[in-house]
């Protein structure tokens, strides 16, 4: 093929791909879709392989692929143009039953020729708590609704009774009638521009290209690796649920153009729905893989080659059936991906090439908290924080995390604004805020994470509940690198008002200590916001990189200035000592002195 | 090995044998744990410093790895008691 047409070919892919993203988010109405970007477009060959990877939670490009390839497997002979798969089953494709997957076959002259597929956590699944993460779910079958693959259009025709009856199944079915809408919309429309690529070029034009395109990244991804060295790195993040810890162990082995994650040694499967089945580990290691180490590689099939998992059944990384799995994305997937993105950036920081591609880890943690209730309108609202996509950015090998900056898995993700969330429930926020202290010290700090505080606000019924799946409030999961610190660990705090009735203003200089009340540490399971209670969530920082001591004094004096470090951590952790705003810098490098003396003053390793 | 003259950022790799990147000093083999050749110092994460690791749970772990010969902090690890290091290691050069 000529080197001309490829590279249209490749980029008319793409465009779909934006154009499908596109669609699904005006069809749309849900907050967690439109503000916070939990989505995922794709495009699949016509075996069901991946094509294109495109943009929103990249956890979702490999399993929505093995969902393509078991409808392919469930309805074979029986797969027709304008027809449209829904599965949701997690021991079969789904990472959990919240988070959908529309999957399109797309014909050109009656035969099939690529797919097209698409999520997003729909507004309710029916599970035992709303909104679909189910901490108080002991199995799947809890979990709500969960199909292996069922055919929701038929010919471009809506199979009514088939809506009707999943619908029938969960809270809110107007909104979700609308999340299905959306994906469908999303998914019609990159069928259509996939068959006018196919119209323009033959389809056996676009599928030669599609082949090199699987090929040249199979090719490209193989010769980075060789670049890297050889060697083994290690990971291992800890859950913590319910006063019970679990581990995720890593050991990634590079050995020439092969990468093999090995998770044996992770803990059993947890009686609690953190646990994770194999196709959702396996996105969660290439959630990070993609965009660290193929940033300027087409996300396909080529990139999975080389790459193997290795994840002990029976374990929190590979569950069995009935295990529950709805807190999976913010449980042990993205202890996956923390883990991996852990031992890809020790990996790149062994490398001269690539080291300043190196990260610490981002964002380690989600806090799912779903609000629901009664709101100031009379109607009954579900939704997320989605603070939690907010993010921090891991401190890099020439630079600072970013603060609040997203998280790696999702390119797009973002949160909404506090108005958007006030209009929906009736709630007001005290404050949101970058958190001082979140980002994990380090000659590079990781970027802050944030903090908020929510109270009931105009509630016809005195407030709302929340689900709340909040592990790694003992743990750090932002891990450092090369002497950076952790991010800090989530913080949950139901604040609790006085009985007297008394009212302590609330500024957002105060943060949680000025809101008056009985503080009560909550994490996992549903909770009231009611009356004069406030609601309190601190979210992580990103890793730090290298040795606090380390960094430019003036920066510390920067970040205590902006409010990002406390004056307490400069001089304990970072060995800076202020007066009057200014660096002191013969008190700092006799405060940096007595650090390293300390250090060498300890008892020898083992 | 492939040529490569480092394990991360703090430390090198000088003629096969992992060194502080910072003052030079021998950290043993680059294909064996250099960890074991390091001050190694295990504090309650709420000692790490500053109120936000102050969590208020017991048991949680903040290993410091430091270099003997400079004190430059080499590596941090989150940790429970008794669990094993975290170990980076380099292969034998084919």
């Amino acid at each position: 093929m000529d080197p001309m047409t490829f590279s249209i070919i490749r980029h008319r892919l793409f465009r779909i791909v934006d154009e499908a993203v596109i669609t699904l988010k005006h069809v749309s109405g849900s907050a967690i879709t439109n503000e916070g970007h939990d989505l995922m477009v794709s495009l699949y060959r016509a075996d069901g392989t991946l094509l294109m990877g495109g943009v929103g939670f990249l956890h979702h490009l490999t399993s929505a692929a093995e969902a393509c390839k078991s409808i392919i497997r469930r309805f074979e002979g029986d797969i027709h143009e304008g027809d449209i798969f829904l599965l949701n089953d997690p021991y079969t494709a789904a990472l959990h039953t919240s988070d959908i997957y529309l999957v399109s076959p797309i014909h050109h002259e009656g035969r099939l020729v690529a797919w097209s597929a698409c999520f997003v956590h729909v507004y309710d699944i029916g599970a035992v708590n709303p909104g679909g993460f189910a901490p108080q779910a002991p199995d799947i079958y809890t979990e709500g609704f969960s199909s292996p693959g069922i055919r929701l259009v038929a010919g471009g025709e809506m199979r009514q009774d088939v809506l009707d009856t999943i619908l029938n199944m969960v809270r809110s079915p107007e909104m979700v009638t609308l999340d299905l809408r959306s994906m469908i919309a999303c998914n019609n429309v990159a069928r259509d521009r996939m068959q006018s690529l196919m119209t323009k070029y033959g389809a056996k034009e676009v599928d030669g290209a599609c082949a090199e395109l699987v090929n040249q990244s199979e090719d490209l991804f193989r010769a980075r690796l060789r670049e890297l060295p050889d060697g083994q790195w290690q990971s291992r993040q800890y859950l913590d649920v319910n006063g019970e810890t679990a581990r995720v162990n890593l050991t990634m082995t590079k050995k020439d153009d092969r990468l093999i994650f090995d998770f044996s040694g992770s803990d059993p499967q947890s009686p609690y729905s953190i646990n994770c089945t194999k196709w959702a580990s396996l996105g969660g290691l290439f959630a990070p893989l993609f965009p660290l180490l193929c940033y300027d590689i087409t996300w396909n099939e080529g990139v999975l080659r080389p790459v193997e998992m290795i994840a002990p059944e029976g374990s929190i990384v590979n569950c069995t059936r009935p295990a529950p799995v709805s807190v999976a994305t913010v449980g042990a997937i993205q202890s996956v991906n923390n883990a991996a993105c852990s031992t890809i950036g020790k990996m790149l920081g062994a490398s001269e090439k690539y080291r300043n591609q190196s990260t610490a880890v981002w964002h380690a943690n989600h806090f799912a908290i779903f609000k629901f209730g009664r709101n100031q309108k009379g109607g009954d609202s579900i939704g997320i924080l989605t603070e939690t996509f907010a993010g921090a950015g891991g401190a890099r090998s020439f630079a600072d995390g970013v603060e609040i900056g997203g998280e790696i898995p999702n390119p797009i993700s973002r949160m909404a604004n506090v108005e958007t969330v006030e209009a929906a429930f009736p709630v007001r926020y005290l404050f949101r805020r970058r958190a001082p202290d979140s980002g994990g010290p380090g000659e590079y700090r990781g970027g802050t994470g944030g903090e908020l505080a929510l109270v009931p606000h105009k509630a016809p019924d005195g407030g709302i509940n929340y689900v709340i799946s909040g592990k790694g409030s003992r743990h750090p999961m932002s891990e450092g690198l090369a002497g950076g610190y952790p991010g800090a660990p989530n913080s949950y705090v139901w604040v609790k008002a006085p009985e007297d009735g008394a009212n302590t203003p609330v500024t957002a200089a105060g943060g949680l200590d000025a809101i008056s009340g009985t503080q009560e540490r909550v994490s996992w399971g549903v909770y009231p916001l009611m009356g004069r209670d406030a609601l309190y969530v601190r979210w992580n920082g990103g890793g730090g990189h290298g040795d606090p001591i380390v960094r430019d004094p003036e920066a510390v004096r920067s970040d205590v200035a902006a409010g990002l470090v406390t004056l307490q951590s400069a001089g304990d952790i970072y060995g800076v000592a202020l007066r009057d705003g200014a660096v002191d810098e013969t008190e700092t490098m006799a405060k940096r002195k007595s650090i390293r003396s300390a250090r060498l003053q300890q008892e020898a390793s083992e | 090995m492939s040529g490569q003259d480092r394990i991360s950022a703090s430390v090198a790799v000088k003629e096969g044998q992992a060194v502080c990147a910072a003052c030079g000093h021998d950290l043993g083999p680059a294909t064996k744990p250099w960890k074991d050749h390091a001050q190694r110092r295990e504090i309650p994460l709420a000692q790490a410093g500053g109120q936000a690791y102050d969590t208020g749970h017991e048991g949680v772990l903040l290993r410091h790895f430091y270099c003997p010969g400079c004190a430059a902090l080499l590596d941090t690890e989150t940790a429970m008691a008794g669990d094993p290091a975290l170990d980076d290691i380099l292969a034998e050069r084919g």
